[in-house]
């Protein structure tokens, strides 16, 4: 079961991050990235790291994914760059695909699947990535300040209006 | 909780380079604005208190940090031969950045945080420490390459740079992954006690070398070199062919030597193909380059193959005279870049074989200079360059790899060409139209005093040298 | 003795530095400083000689230079027979020509500079002669080299002298390739690269490694000496001025190669095939070479040519292992080439830097001094009885015919015909024949200054006695070999008796007929100058060309090596040749287009060599 799941979201993984680099339109790419990383912290949670796929929800898919969308709407703006979408027909595939949705959530609410078997893993938890952050991985942990330092740093030299 | 001990210093001289780029960016926003060049003379003060604290840590053998970094004399070996290139590449840019009116604290900052994930590669005890303080290092000088803005070769320098090396980030990266799943640690002294050869080892040792391979621009993995070195302002390039390739070596021998010891006979296989092809293609295509900037990128390359066949040798000697040729690499090289650099047009002209045409008959002094850096690059005595191929061909016959010594020494045959050839055009050839004579000033005059008198002492009295690279590496190899 | 030993090379050292720095203040005196410090390194060598003389050898060390483990190379020196005869002859001529120097450079902007290098070329020459190891020596190997290349590209100004320099300095690489390789390998076997050590272990090493490192040692003697096939550089090299040509390309630093090849011997012998090898590359090169300065017109051309041939003479008298012979030659060498070098420049400069054979004639009444002493130079090379190229050539014939060698025997007493031609063929062309220069030339003719033509009678009274003085051979050989005896094993040569006397009779027979045949071609009638540069037949235009082998060299190897390098470059690097303006375009093109186009375009095809690499690791490393 376990081996299926693990497939089924690796497939999932793989074709999105495809997509990704497929698509033409930055848009899809950035969702297709979105749904990549959602992906990623499915698999994350399968391996009972439940603060790392908190994490990648919380900072990549949600925070930075919608910079980056940001970024590409203030970057690129107009029809003319994207382009005329030949797919336009395929949005009303959204609606039946929201309904479906909605079953499933519904669904989810009526049958209440039996808990986990086994409590989330200690290890995999906030408190253990905490501890380990402050002790085995305290260097590590205080590098990548310095590491988020130089990218900031970076970041205002290129941006600079005039140097 | 069980903290652990808080020992900075065995970190001393990161963290004192560390301190002088918060200390440059404050500096920054306090007046004068307008001029920058103090902000330079501060990096230079914090690069040589780290030079001080790497001579007072000498000796000093410990771990620290849960055994995430190591202090022995390999990380100060090392943090001696980054902390020249990068005070040469602060002497290098004052004036060059003031004569393009690009002064600022974000370059010496970035390039301080550049050197502190240089001097960090080199003392790393753990992968995840190599991958992040490899990160740190290749940030700061993706952006700087990119530091002409109005540039546009410096931009697309820097794009590429950028992307190619997130390409080999990603193999590294993955390559750390698969030896963590081999044996279940990133340590680098546990890896080496699983002792681990099977094939998920297998497959991340070669993404590993992918990784290292692209930092050192090993063939084929130097395609981004060229490029890099053309676009990135000059100084930036002196710092990127010096330093980060040290850094990448430092880190490139600590983890084969010590913790992927168990898959030497595989490794050592590769990096014989890998020195081969490296040498080879270097110099062959250097040949063909009019661009002075581009045919050093390849003479880099080249000399990464000859650094690749002490590897290969193995062993202390092997493995000192690799770090040996390093310091001299840095010195001569960015010496080279120096000279480049101060002979250049504000507007990155000036740098193509033609204009070199006659060049000793304007700047005799700097010609002359150049013309004593490319003879310690081919290898002639009495200068750095000569004792280093020296000591790494013996090292390399001695280890019976006199294949390997022969294709090195019909390579260093073949250099000779295109270093001479440059000298031809500076000392024989008329010079082409005209052209302002501005004479070096004192900071530049000052880097080049210093590289050069690095190679003659290197050439003439190497022994003390030797026996430090000798005694730095002995510890790893124990 | 321990002092005038360290003089030796420290007297130059110091005058070039001098003349280096101070050079510009210095000016014209530039020669006050460069001659008295040959003059002392001169001196301090004559008294080094004296102490050889009584008995006394010396090595020292100045400092330990590399050590590393068991690698340990000092800068150190040795002073033994052989050295003290270099030493005597790298300074006494280098001191004649730096005298000479002074009227020959007299007008040149480059005064100092010439003299500055001058003496720091004598510097290296007497460091590489006195090395006691092979580390310092290959590093003042290629110190000499690095000067041969300063004064040869010392005319800047002519394309073809800038050329001729690099030229000699890259096929001088090709050579020392081999020669480091030598070095490395011999210390790796040895475990020691001092002469003593090694020569004492020499007998040790297997055969075949014997070989190995003897013929690698050799390949960079071939460089330096310009023997076959690494001779090509020398004729160029006469580009540099002719005191440069006479001192380095003549007289000292071409020698090296035979003095290592004669220093080395134990090594040679050990092999065994090395030294055959060492005597047939230089039979085959002596008449190689002569018979390319047989037909020569530039009259620094035909004595480079002949240098070469002379060179060739040495390497069969080492290779047969008639060291002392080949010593010798080398020594009487120096004397007459050295001469007919100076000769031919006080002709050049006479006639205002002409150099073809064929605008001269009949400069004999005009330049007495230098006609005189340069037919003795001629008279010399040609190897007429009672001069002293006679005496050292003939031991060099007898010494291979005792040593059964037939086949080289002929060769070289073919080659001894033709060196006689050659050499009177310039007599007679440059001196005895009708002028054939222009009027105005013809009427600006005047003998050289003082200062030019007394290093010519030097050198002329030297080619006159050397041989009476020393190389006439005895019962127990020549002086010459008898102070040599410590250095090399006795070579048993049968003097006196019918077939030393026949020998001789045959070489003095040789050496006439040569005279003749050059009487006949060159002194009985006129020649028309457009006679002798104009290739009749096939043979004669193969040596006027040297046999091709420059042309084949740029076809065979110099231009693959580009259209290689050019490929290589095109395949990997998509902006060589035209890359300023592909660059800019591309960087227009990327970011007017963004990101986007940056990634379809060249970056891609980057990562793909990238990629071919990661697969080519992986599945290497996966395989095993």
């Amino acid at each position: 079961m376990q081996t299926a799941v693990f497939f089924a979201i690796a497939a999932i993984a793989v074709a999105s991050a495809l997509g990704l680099i497929v698509r033409r339109n930055p848009i899809h790419g950035a969702l297709f990235l979105v749904v990549n990383l959602g992906s990623v912290a499915a698999i994350y949670l399968m391996l009972n790291a439940q603060f790392l796929a908190a994490a990648q929800v919380i900072i990549y898919a949600g925070a930075i994914m919608v910079l980056f969308v940001f970024a590409i709407m203030v970057l690129i703006p107009g029809k003319e760059e994207t382009g005329p979408d030949p797919l336009r027909p395929f949005r009303l595939v959204a609606i039946p695909f929201g309904a479906f949705l909605l079953v499933e959530i519904l669904l989810m609410l009526v049958v209440r699947p039996a808990p986990p078997r086994e409590p989330p893993g200690a290890e995999g938890g906030a408190e253990a990535i905490g501890r380990l952050l402050f002790t085995d991985y305290l260097f590590p942990f205080e590098l990548t300040s310095v590491l988020l330092l130089a990218a900031l740093v970076g970041v205002l030299a290129l941006a600079k209006r005039k140097a | 909780m069980d903290f652990p001990a808080v020992s900075l210093r065995a970190i001393l001289p990161a963290i004192v380079i560390l301190t002088t780029a918060a200390l440059v960016l404050l500096l920054d926003l306090l007046p004068p604005r307008e001029r920058k060049g103090h902000l330079a003379v501060v990096s230079l003060a914090g690069v040589v208190a780290a030079l001080l604290a790497t001579t007072w840590l000498w000796g000093g053998e410990s771990r620290a940090f849960r055994g995430m970094v190591v202090l022995d004399g390999y990380a100060l070996f090392l943090d001696l031969v980054i902390c020249y290139a990068a005070g040469l590449v602060v002497l290098l840019s004052m004036d060059y950045l003031r004569e393009r009116g690009l002064e600022s604290g974000e370059y010496y900052a970035l390039v301080l945080l550049a050197t502190v994930g240089m001097m960090l590669m080199a003392s790393a005890g753990d992968l995840i420490v190599v991958f992040l303080s490899l990160e740190l290092m290749s940030l700061s000088l993706y952006v700087l390459a990119g530091y002409f803005r109005a540039r546009l070769a410096s931009g697309e320098a820097a794009m590429k740079y950028f992307l190619l090396g997130a390409f080999a980030t990603s193999f590294f990266l993955y390559g750390i992954a698969l030896v963590y799943g081999s044996t279940g640690t990133t340590n680098l002294d546990r890896i080496a006690a699983s002792a681990s050869r099977d094939s998920l080892m297998m497959v991340g040792v070669a993404l590993l070398l992918v990784g290292f391979g692209f930092k050192i621009s090993a063939v084929p993995f130097h395609m981004w070199a060229p490029d890099v070195y053309v676009g990135a302002p000059t100084s930036v390039t002196a710092l990127i062919a010096t330093g980060s390739k040290a850094a990448a070596f430092a880190a490139l021998i600590r983890v084969l030597v010590t913790s992927l010891r168990s898959t030497q006979p595989d490794w050592t296989v590769l990096l014989w193909g890998l020195a081969a092809a490296t040498m080879t293609v270097g110099n062959v295509v250097a040949i063909a380059q009019s661009n002075l900037k581009r045919m050093l990128a390849y003479s880099s390359v080249a000399h990464v193959g000859y650094m690749l066949i002490g590897l290969v040798a193995g062993g202390v000697f092997g493995t000192g005279a690799v770090l040996f040729y390093l310091l001299v690499y840095t010195f001569t090289t960015a010496g080279a870049f120096g000279v480049v650099l101060l002979l250049e047009h504000a507007g990155g002209e000036g740098v193509s074989l033609a204009d070199y045409a006659g060049r000793a008959r304007r700047h005799p002094i700097l010609a002359l200079v150049l013309s004593l850096f490319l003879l310690s690059l081919i290898g002639i005595p009495p200068f750095g360059g000569f004792v280093g191929k020296f000591y790494l061909f013996g090292a390399a016959v001695r280890s019976g790899y006199i294949g390997l010594a022969v294709i090195g020494a019909l390579n260093t045959a073949v250099a000779s060409y295109y270093y001479l050839r440059l000298i031809v055009y500076m000392y024989m050839r008329e010079p082409e139209g005209v052209e302002a004579v501005s004479t070096p000033s004192f900071a530049g005059g000052l880097a080049l005093a210093v590289a050069l008198v690095g190679i003659v002492v290197l050439g003439v009295v190497p022994t003390p040298f030797i026996d430090l690279a000798q005694a730095a590496v002995t510890p790893l190899l124990r | 003795m321990s002092t005038s030993v360290w003089l030796i090379p420290a007297f130059p050292l110091a005058g070039a530095l001098v003349n280096a720095i101070f050079g510009r203040a210095i000016g014209r005196r530039a020669h006050w400083v460069a001659v008295p410090a040959t003059a002392a390194a001169f001196v301090a060598a004559c008294v080094t000689f004296s102490g050889v003389v009584r008995g006394a050898t010396y090595t020292g060390q100045l400092y330990p230079w590399i050590v590393a483990g068991a690698l340990k190379a000092g800068v150190s020196v040795q002073v033994d027979q052989l050295a003290a005869v270099m030493l005597l002859v790298v300074t006494g001529v280098g001191f004649l020509i730096h005298v000479y120097s002074i009227g020959y450079m007299q007008s040149d902007p480059g005064y100092a500079r010439f003299f500055s290098y001058l003496n720091l070329f004598v510097f290296s020459m007497t460091m590489l002669v006195l090395a006691s190891n092979y580390l310092l020596l290959y590093v003042f190997w290629e110190a000499v080299g690095l000067c041969s290349y300063l004064l040869i590209g010392f005319w800047y100004q002519r394309p073809a002298a800038a050329q001729a320099g690099k030229k000699a300095f890259i096929v001088n690489r090709v050579g020392d390739f081999g020669f480091g390789l030598g070095v490395i390998w011999l210390w790796t076997v040895a475990g020691t690269l001092q002469y003593a050590e090694v020569f004492a272990r020499a007998g040790t090493l297997g055969r075949a490694t014997a070989t190995g490192i003897a013929l690698l040692l050799f390949m960079g003697a071939c460089g330096k000496s310009a023997q076959l096939p690494l001779h090509t550089w020398l004729p160029d090299a006469m580009e540099g001025p002719t005191p440069v040509s006479a001192l380095i390309h003549a007289a000292t630093m071409v020698t090296a190669g035979v003095y290592m090849v004669a220093r080395s011997h134990a090594l040679f012998e050990r092999s065994g095939v090395a030294l055959e090898v060492v005597a047939w590359v230089g039979g085959v090169t002596a008449i190689f070479a002569a018979t390319i300065a047989l037909v020569q017109t530039d009259i620094k051309r035909v004595l480079a040519y002949s240098t070469i041939s002379q060179l060739g003479y040495m390497f069969a008298a080492v290779g047969v292992g008639a060291y002392t012979a080949g010593i010798f030659h080398l020594v009487t060498h120096a004397f007459f080439k050295a001469l007919l070098f100076l000769g031919a420049g006080s002709i050049i400069h006479a006639l205002g830097g002409e150099q073809d054979l064929r605008k001269m004639g009949g400069l004999a009444p005009r330049m007495v001094p230098t006609a005189v002493t340069m037919t003795i130079g001629a008279a010399g090379l040609a190897g007429v009885p009672g001069f002293a190229g006679f005496f050292s050539k003939d031991e060099i014939l007898a010494a291979i015919y005792d040593g059964g060698s037939l086949g080289l025997w002929s060769l070289l007493l073919l080659g001894a015909f033709l060196t006689s031609v050659y050499a009177f063929r310039l007599l007679f062309l440059a001196f005895y024949c009708a002028p054939r220069m222009s009027p105005e030339a013809a009427h600006h003719v005047h003998e050289s200054p003082t200062v030019m033509t007394v290093p010519l009678m030097v050198l002329a009274a030297l080619t006159v006695v050397t041989g009476f003085a020393i190389g006439i051979p005895s019962g127990e050989g020549t002086l010459f070999a008898q102070f040599l005896a410590p250095v090399f094993p006795p070579h048993e040569v049968e003097h006196g008796g019918f077939g030393a006397y026949a020998l001789l009779l045959l070489s003095v027979i040789v050496v006439a007929a040569g005279f003749l045949l050059a009487w006949l071609l060159y002194a009985t009638r006129p020649v028309a100058p457009e006679d002798l540069g104009r290739p009749r037949t096939p043979i004669h235009a193969l040596l006027f060309n040297a046999y091709y082998v420059d042309r084949m060299y740029d076809a065979v190897i110099v231009r693959p090596l580009f259209a290689l390098s050019v490929l290589l470059a095109r395949g990997f690097d998509a902006g060589v040749l035209d890359g300023a303006v592909n660059a800019v375009g591309r960087a227009v093109v990327a970011w007017a287009q963004g990101l986007r186009r940056v990634q379809t375009g060249y970056v891609v095809n980057y990562a793909l060599t990238m990629l071919l690499g990661v697969v080519a690791l992986v599945g290497f490393l996966l395989s095993r």
